[in-house]
């Protein structure tokens, strides 16, 4: 069985996104989801983490860390270890930034191992994606709109390639991605730009 | 003006006797704050002194909602700096505040130290502060002799 931990705080369609791309390549295993919030049932949480033999966290980083529930969340998965349980899982990360270079995640990642290390869990592999909001920004435009296809077949080859070695209950090397197919200034100038947009509706709109 | 934010009880902070300014301002575990506010006082501040508890060699929960709450004042636009992408600061303050992460624990591993110790350095890049300095305690009684605060 395979436990998603949904440890997003900003938009849920990127988790489901990252779910449902992992999702084929699980093939007959058994896939539980749980969002990670304030009020969780514990118990439920705790009887799947033991059964569990991969654990796939996805989350996403601002300021190189998860947010305050999911440390929170590992922080009470530890004391349950340290209280008895025991979880036998392998641990898997996909931590995801709307900054460009997904190499922004990897102090979260090593967070993570930290976490693992303490709480006597093995560390599979951490993938890091960088450049996440691209969906956002590339809907209207007719040359994004062309360019969207591969933007999903880029972030969707590394995740399935996370779930098989989630699947085959591999460890391997963290993986640091960032959409290859727009530069760095392109994606900055079309964020920049949404985001104005996007407060100059808010504004009309009050 | 100096902003300390810390995650110590009540009666943990004021045993710590801090000899604070009558213009600096505390913000802990009880005080609610707002993201507004939050990232106003951050952004104008002389010194900002997070005292965290190391958490897996990072911030503890709490000072990492805090530090998220800086979403709007710190973001979301970007631009590049030193070839990566950052969060644009919004405000004047850029490159004139000071930084201080105090990270308390008693078991803090090697590897947690040096990943908070990036950790600190990444996140005064990203505020844009002037400088950072790190340092480690054991205890929480150990912060009285901080002389960075």
């Amino acid at each position: 069985m395979v436990l998603f931990l949904d440890g997003g705080c900003v938009s849920a369609i990127e988790n489901e996104f990252i779910m449902n791309s992992m999702c084929g390549y699980l093939q007959q295993e058994e896939l539980i989801t749980t969002k990670i919030t304030e009020n969780m049932d514990w118990d439920r949480v705790c009887r799947n983490l033991e059964e569990a033999q991969a654990i796939v966290l996805a989350a996403d980083v601002y300021l190189d860390s998860v947010s305050s529930e999911v440390l929170k969340f590992l922080e009470k998965v530890e004391q349950a270890v340290i209280g008895g349980e025991s979880i036998g899982a392998i641990f898997y990360a996909v931590l995801y930034t709307e900054l460009y270079e997904g190499e922004q995640t990897s102090v979260a990642m090593e967070i993570l191992k930290n976490f693992c290390s303490r709480a006597n869990i093995t560390w599979g592999r951490g993938l890091g994606i960088g450049g996440n909001k691209l969906e956002t920004i590339s809907v209207k435009n007719s040359l994004w709109r062309r360019l969207r296809k591969q933007i999903i077949d880029f972030r969707l080859g590394v995740l399935q390639e996370q779930a098989l070695f989630a699947r085959e209950r591999m460890q391997g090397t963290d993986v640091y991605i960032h959409p290859k197919e727009v530069s760095r200034k392109e994606y900055i100038r079309k964020l920049n730009r949404h985001v104005k947009k996007s407060n100059r509706v808010k504004i009309a709109q009050n | 003006m100096k902003v300390i934010v810390h995650d110590l009880q009540e009666k943990s902070w004021q045993a710590l006797g801090m000899k604070l300014q009558e213009k600096d301002i505390v913000i802990g575990e009880g005080i609610e704050a707002t993201e507004r506010d939050i990232g106003k006082l951050i952004g104008g501040c002389r010194q900002l002194v997070l005292i965290s508890r190391c958490v897996y060699g990072g911030f503890s929960p709490y000072i990492q909602s805090v530090l998220n709450k800086c979403r709007r004042h710190f973001g979301p636009l970007l631009e590049i700096r030193h070839g990566q992408t950052h969060y644009q600061v919004h405000n004047g303050n850029k490159n004139e505040f000071g930084m201080v992460c105090c990270f308390y624990g008693d078991q803090i591993t090697d590897r947690e130290e040096e990943s908070a110790r990036i950790q600190s350095v990444s996140d005064g890049i990203s505020l844009q502060a002037r400088g950072v300095k790190i340092v480690f305690f054991n205890t929480i009684d150990a912060l009285r002799n901080c002389k960075e605060i």
